[in-house]
Order: structure tokens, then C-alpha cells, then sequence
């Protein structure tokens, strides 16, 4: 089965996000046999100003046959005032206005939609859902769509133009169930071909090292979380809070920061903030922690608790977050807090009672495992494709 | 035949046990959370004011939407932020700058002063307003409370719900080359799914309990977990070709029957097939029926009743009777095409 998938950006350079996730699924469908993976991108690299920096051009990337179109106008100046404008009513916006809003938002890739509306691919998978090169290539594709739209509840999602590539796709493939939900709040599209896929997970890459060392903790117990340290990430949330906990309960339990820093953390004896660290630090980190906190309430899918559950760490989710909760409610794998009061207790529970940890472990691990290791995860996806591409075309509006 | 051999069969069901194990302990553990969490608040080892900070700060951090999100929460954010103050801050890091800041505010106080208090009586209006409402809203919810009818739940019997039972075929034969995609509602585990699948019928199902359609979902059926009416509601208009209710109906209220009939008749594409299942009044005081039949809201419907109120939505409908009278099924089939062309003469 030859297979497109169509980003507005690609490449290892693209970090996170809807357009990492398609790459990653492309490259392992690619080692799939019975599978030829090409992948349709421009040459850009910054989402904002759609500046062609990549030179055009047909590559292997990993197995998956990559084309780079070039972009033909860069991101006008004139969009970032009209979007301010249709943000403050969205429901409220005009098919005219909101063709007009893609226009501007882009990218502009006429060899792209041009390659789509010739080529020879069984089916072409879209993503993210919000830009140009999605929309008019859904519109112009001969194949069966699929549209990977990960989805947030955010003023865009409203306007009528991306309704009709919603309606016009032949099939939807989302992160999680609260990503369907939201999607169906708005669109009528239940009765598509559709699955719930999530990000792929792989294998641990430990580097043998014990998690308290690598900290400078010793043998004392520590909370951590992986991902951007950002306010938007509820990270001065978690931080205060931690703060707060530890004012009260002096014990030797700490707090491990992971990732990019992007906002200010005071320095505290009990909280160690390591910046971005490689793969095999990540993994070590994360297999000795007593528990693994998401204090972020805007994650779409969330790939840092499933790896926490990778290695049977439980995890404590916001409880405002529709898709980390969700996960913890099917697994049974990770408790929420939605206060501070219950934060305390949760923490205080996950401390103390041992058995508590192993059993909440337990069952991530193995709801991490059935739905989102790759092997598991990328087999789901070959079938689903295989019946979009013997359904045909025949749904599209 | 489900297409799965014992092992497999095995395996799902274990697999859905453990589920349903990790389910209870995380409902326990969470429960006694709550409770502490309430042991804690009126032990008063926290003071308000900070408990009240701390919270404040959660809700600037995370959505007013949300499973948890509540109109009183929203509302302490609109008041929080309905207050706007004239007297901006002087600090500089550049020498003389405060003293300019200074001269500056103390020379427009008087005109920000003016507009910024007819903007906070605005603000303070409205956020008053809102209060009232939720208010009102209170109350409604309190009444609404005392006469809530619990969602009808999915009733199967042994006999009378799973490949054995005699109405399948039936089915399967009423839907032979139907165009469109057929959706099943309970779906369970996707058994009919797989059949219909079989048969080369573009299949899918709904189910609203989570434990029955995991494994499905694994497999890679298309079966999810959606109570029927949220799913129909959110179809468009007639983009299904086939739509088979079993397990669903039966202990429906008269409201919810009702929109079934609408939904059906709006989602269910021209010629398309409605095919209901339903126990009789037999079937349901049969000492075999399940436990949530006497827990139900609603009884099921003689099937000349179906065939009525199917009739006046636009669908042509047959009943066939099962044996002994305990159960029956409804094939009713979209008359849109000939009322269109009908409308149109």
C-alpha cells in the first residue's frame, strides 16, 4: 500500500507536537511490510513566517521517500491582526472570512496540492488540522483522506472552512477520546472511519544509572516531571504547590524538573531543575521516581506519562486535563488533583503506601503497553488504513 | 461465528476483568482521597486565605472547561480580574524614571480616573448579573435533581443478546448489500460487528461501558465507547446506511424514545435500515431478565406501538415476533426517498 502523509513542516528538526508525531508514525509504517511511506512537506521550518529555509527536492528520510515543495509567499503581516479579530467571536465567522484566514495562515504550496491531485498514493494522511496545505489538500486529493487533526479546543477549530475538511476527509484518526469529543461537539462527523491512536512509545533506553545519583539526591524518594519547564505547563502551579507541601512535611521526598527551561524557578533545597537531558537520562530518571506529575491541563495526548507507565511509575495528572485524565481513568494507572488540598493527599498517599505505587504502576504499564508501544500501535494503524483504502473515496462530500 | 478462536476469547475476557479490577481500585483510592481531602479542610490545619490562594492559582493555570469545570469557578475569575485600578505602578530601573512615572500618573489620574471607574461599574454590573444567574441556575439544578431519571441502561439477557440468538440472521439478511456505514448500538465486545463485517457490511459500533469495548478497540475494531443518543447526535444527516438497536431501547424513558425516533429518522440515510431489538412485556418479567430491568426508567414497548410512531416518522416497518412471544424485532425502513420525491411533485 503506498501511503502520503502531507505536514506543513518535517524533519527531525520539528520538535514535539502534531507534526513530530506524524513523522514518527510515517517512519514506522514504513518498516511495515507491505508498506511504501513517502511524505509531502515545504521547505520551511519556522510555522511563522513560512520562509523557504530547506532546499526543494525528493530525499530518503529513514526509510520514508520525504518531498520538499517550495512555499510560495511567506505568512503576510496582515494575518496576525485579522486573526486577532476573528478570535474574539469564532463561532461567529463567515466562510468568506475564514478562507480568508487560511489564505493568510498558510503555507501556500501549489506543487504541493498539485502533487496530491496527481499522485498515485493508495491514501494521504493529513496533519495538523489548522493550516492551509491541510484543508486545500484534502480538497484536492484523489485518494481517501485521512485527517490527523490534533485538536484543541481553540478559536480556530469553529470556523466553517475547517469544518469542511473535517466533512470532506474520509476518515479521522485521533490522539485521544476527549480529542473525538471535542470534535464531535462541534462537527457532525461520528459516522466516519475513525480510531483513537495515540502517540507511539518506544523501548527504554536506560543508561544504567540510578535516578537519585544522577539528581544529586542519594537514596532520597523524588517526584518528577518530564516536558517544557513553562508557566503554560502548569509549572509555577506544581512549583508553588511543592513549595507549599514541603513547608509542612519536612521530609526528605524532592521534586525533579526535566526538560527545557522557559520560565524562572527560585532555587529550593528540595527541587532540582535539570534542563534538557538525552534519552538514556530521561529513562533513568524516570524508572527510580516515586510518582510522575502532569500539572499541565492543555496536554492533547501527553507522551511523558505514558513513558512514566513504561516503567511502572504512577503518575499524578491535572484534573482539569480532559486527556491525561481520561488515561488515568482507563489504565487505573495515575491519581488527579483539582485543588491543592488534593494534591497534599495524593502526594501524601503516593509517599507512603508502597503497594499503592506498584498497583497503579502495574496497570499503566500495561495500558501503555496495549495501546500505545509501537509494534501494537503501528499494526492498529496499518488495518485502519487498510480499511479507509478498501472503503474508498466514496464518502467525501 | 465471532472470527476469534477460545484463546483469543480467553484472553479478552481476562483482559477485561483485569481492566474492570483496576477500575474498582482506583474509584477506592480516589473516593478516600475525597474524604480526606474533606477531613482535612474542616480540620483548619490550612489556613482559608492560603487554601483560597492556592486554588486561585490552580484555575490560572488550568481551564474553566473540563470534567470539573463549574460556572461558580468561571465566575470567581470574572470577579477576580472586574476590578481595573487607575493607579499604575512607578518603579524604574533607570534613574529619575520613577519620579517621571510619577509626574506622569499624577497628571492623568484625574482623566484614567474617570474612564477606569465607569469600566469597573460595567464590570461589577455584569459580574452581578452573572451571580444571579448562577443563582438561578442553582435552584433549577436542585429541582432537577429531585426529579433526574437515571440514562437507560444497556439490558442484555443470555438468551436473547449474543450470536446465538435468533434474530441475528435476520438482521444480517435485512442488511445483505445495504449501502452506507451500519452502525450497531450496544455494541459489547463487537461481535455483531464482526459479523456484519463479515458479510461485507461497512460496520461499527458504540457501547456505552467502557470494560465491554476496550478489547474490540485493541483488536482494531471500530467500536467505541459513546452512549447511542451522544453518538446519533453527532451524525450527520443521513450518513448512515444501517442502524441496529439491541440492548438500547428497552428500558428507555418516553423522552429519550422520542429521540430516537428523531435522530433515526434524521441520521438514517434514504432506504437506509432502523432495526430494533427489544425484549416484549414477557421477556422482561422473565425471571432471567437482568437486575437493572427493575431499576429501569422506562418498559418496553408493545411492537405495534414501534411500528406506529416509526409509521409517523417516515420509515416503512415490519415486526417479527421471537419464539414465545419474549422478544421481537422491528425492521423499519427510511421512506425519505419516496416522501422527497413525494414533496417535489
Amino acid at each position: 500500500m503506498k501511503v502520503v502523509f502531507v505536514t506543513p513542516r518535517y524533519g527531525p528538526e520539528i520538535m514535539g507536537g502534531a507534526e513530530s508525531a506524524s513523522r514518527l508514525l510515517a517512519e514506522h509504517l514504513a518498516a511495515e511490510p507491505g508498506f511504501e511511506v513517502a511524505a509531502y512537506s515545504t521547505c520551511a521550518l519556522d510555522d511563522r513566517a513560512w520562509e523557504n529555509d530547506l532546499a526543494p527536492g525528493e530525499t530518503d528520510m529513514n526509510g520514508v521517500t520525504l518531498t520538499r515543495f517550495p512555499v510560495a509567499r511567506e505568512r503576510p503581516k496582515e494575518f496576525f491582526g485579522f486573526d486577532g479579530k476573528l478570535r474574539r467571536s469564532p463561532r461567529h465567522v463567515t466562510w468568506d472570512q475564514s478562507t480568508h484566514w487560511l489564505d493568510l495562515n498558510g503555507p501556500d504550496v501549489p506543487e504541493l496540492i498539485d502533487a496530491l491531485r496527481h499522485g498515485v498514493a493508495d491514501v494521504a494522511v493529513f496533519s495538523p488540522y489548522l493550516f492551509l496545505s491541510t484543508v486545500a489538500g484534502i480538497r484536492s486529493a484523489r485518494m481517501p483522506t485521512v485527517l490527523h487533526p490534533a485538536a484543541h479546543d481553540e478559536p480556530a477549530l469553529y470556523f466553517p472552512a475547517i469544518g469542511d475538511a473535517f466533512a470532506r476527509s474520509d476518515a479521522l484518526c485521533y490522539y485521544t477520546a476527549a480529542e473525538r469529543r471535542l470534535v464531535q461537539r462541534i462537527y457532525p462527523v461520528a459516522e466516519k472511519a475513525q480510531i483513537v491512536l495515540g502517540i507511539g512509545l518506544g523501548d527504554p533506553v536506560e543508561g544504567g544509572r540510578r535516578g537519585g545519583d544522577l539528581l544529586g539526591l542519594g537514596d532520597r524518594p523524588y517526584l518528577i516531571c518530564v516536558g517544557r519547564v513553562d508557566d503554560r505547563k502548569g509549572s509555577a502551579m506544581l512549583d508553588t504547590f511543592f513549595r507549599r507541601y514541603k513547608e509542612h512535611r519536612p521530609g526528605p521526598l524532592a521534586l525533579a524538573l526535566v526538560g527545557r527551561v522557559r520560565s524562572t524557578i527560585e532555587a529550593h533545597p528540595d527541587i532540582v531543575v535539570t534542563g534538557e537531558v538525552d534519552e538514556p537520562t530521561k529513562w533513568d530518571l524516570l524508572r527510580d521516581a516515586t510518582a510522575a506529575v502532569s500539572p499541565s491541563a492543555m496536554e492533547s495526548f501527553s507522551l511523558a506519562i505514558m513513558e512514566a507507565w513504561e516503567q511502572a511509575v504512577p503518575v499524578v495528572v491535572n484534573a482539569r486535563c480532559e486527556a491525561t485524565r481520561d488515561h488515568c481513568a482507563h489504565s487505573g494507572g495515575g491519581l488527579w488533583f483539582g485543588s491543592y488540598r488534593q494534591f497534599e493527599v495524593v502526594i501524601d498517599r503516593l509517599n507512603a503506601d508502597a503497594e499503592l505505587r506498584r498497583r497503579l504502576g502495574a496497570s499503566g504499564r500495561a495500558y501503555a503497553q496495549e495501546h500505545y508501544q509501537w509494534p501494537a500501535l503501528t499494526a492498529r494503524y496499518a488495518r485502519f488504513l487498510e480499511s479507509v483504502v478498501e472503503r474508498g473515496a466514496s464518502a467525501r462530500v | 461465528m465471532s472470527g476469534r478462536g477460545p484463546e483469543a476469547a480467553d484472553a479478552a475476557e481476562q483482559g477485561a476483568e483485569d481492566v474492570a479490577v483496576a477500575h474498582d481500585y482506583l474509584a477506592k483510592v480516589m473516593g478516600e482521597i475525597d474524604e480526606e481531602v474533606v477531613r482535612r479542610r474542616r480540620s483548619g490545619d490550612l489556613p482559608l486565605r492560603v487554601e483560597r490562594e492556592l486554588d486561585e492559582l490552580f484555575l490560572r493555570y488550568s481551564p474553566m472547561a473540563g470534567p470539573d469545570g463549574s460556572l461558580e469557578e468561571a465566575l470567581g475569575v470574572v470577579e477576580a480580574s472586574s476590578f481595573i485600578d487607575p493607579v499604575v505602578p512607578v518603579d524604574s530601573s533607570k534613574p529619575g524614571g520613577a519620579l517621571v512615572k510619577q509626574s506622569i500618573r499624577r497628571a492623568s489620574l484625574w482623566y484614567m480616573g474617570w474612564v477606569v471607574h465607569q469600566i469597573n461599574q460595567f464590570a461589577t454590573a455584569t459580574s452581578r448579573t452573572l451571580r444571579v444567574l448562577d443563582d438561578r441556575v442553582r435552584a433549577l439544578q436542585v429541582e432537577f435533581d429531585a426529579q433526574r431519571v437515571r440514562a437507560a441502561p444497556v439490558l442484555e439477557t443470555q438468551w436473547a443478546h449474543g450470536p446465538g440468538a435468533w434474530w441475528v440472521d435476520r438482521v444480517l439478511e435485512s442488511l445483505a448489500g445495504q449501502p452506507g456505514r451500519i452502525l450497531h448500538a450496544a455494541a459489547g465486545d463487537g461481535w455483531l460487528v464482526r459479523r456484519m463485517a463479515a458479510a461485507d457490511l461497512d460496520a461499527y459500533g458504540v457501547d456505552p461501558r467502557e470494560a465491554r469495548i476496550d478489547r474490540a478497540e485493541v483488536e482494531g475494531l471500530d467500536v467505541r465507547e459513546e452512549p447511542v443518543l451522544d453518538h446519533l447526535r453527532a451524525v450527520a444527516p443521513e450518513g448512515l446506511g444501517g442502524l441496529v438497536l439491541t440492548g438500547v431501547v428497552d428500558g428507555m424513558t418516553a423522552a429519550e424514545r422520542d429521540a430516537v425516533v428523531e435522530l433515526a429518522g434524521h441520521t438514517v440515510a434514504s432506504s437506509g435500515r432502523l432495526i430494533i431489538h427489544s425484549l416484549s412485556e414477557l421477556g422482561w418479567r422473565s425471571d432471567d431478565a437482568p437486575l437493572e430491568a427493575d431499576l429501569a426508567s422506562g418498559r418496553p414497548l408493545r411492537s405495534r406501538t414501534w411500528a406506529t410512531l416509526l409509521g409517523q416518522a417516515g420509515f416503512d416497518v415490519d415486526v417479527i415476533d421471537g419464539p414465545d412471544a419474549l422478544d421481537y424485532l422491528v425492521i423499519a425502513v427510511s421512506d425519505r426517498g419516496r416522501e422527497d420525491a413525494r414533496s417535489t411533485r
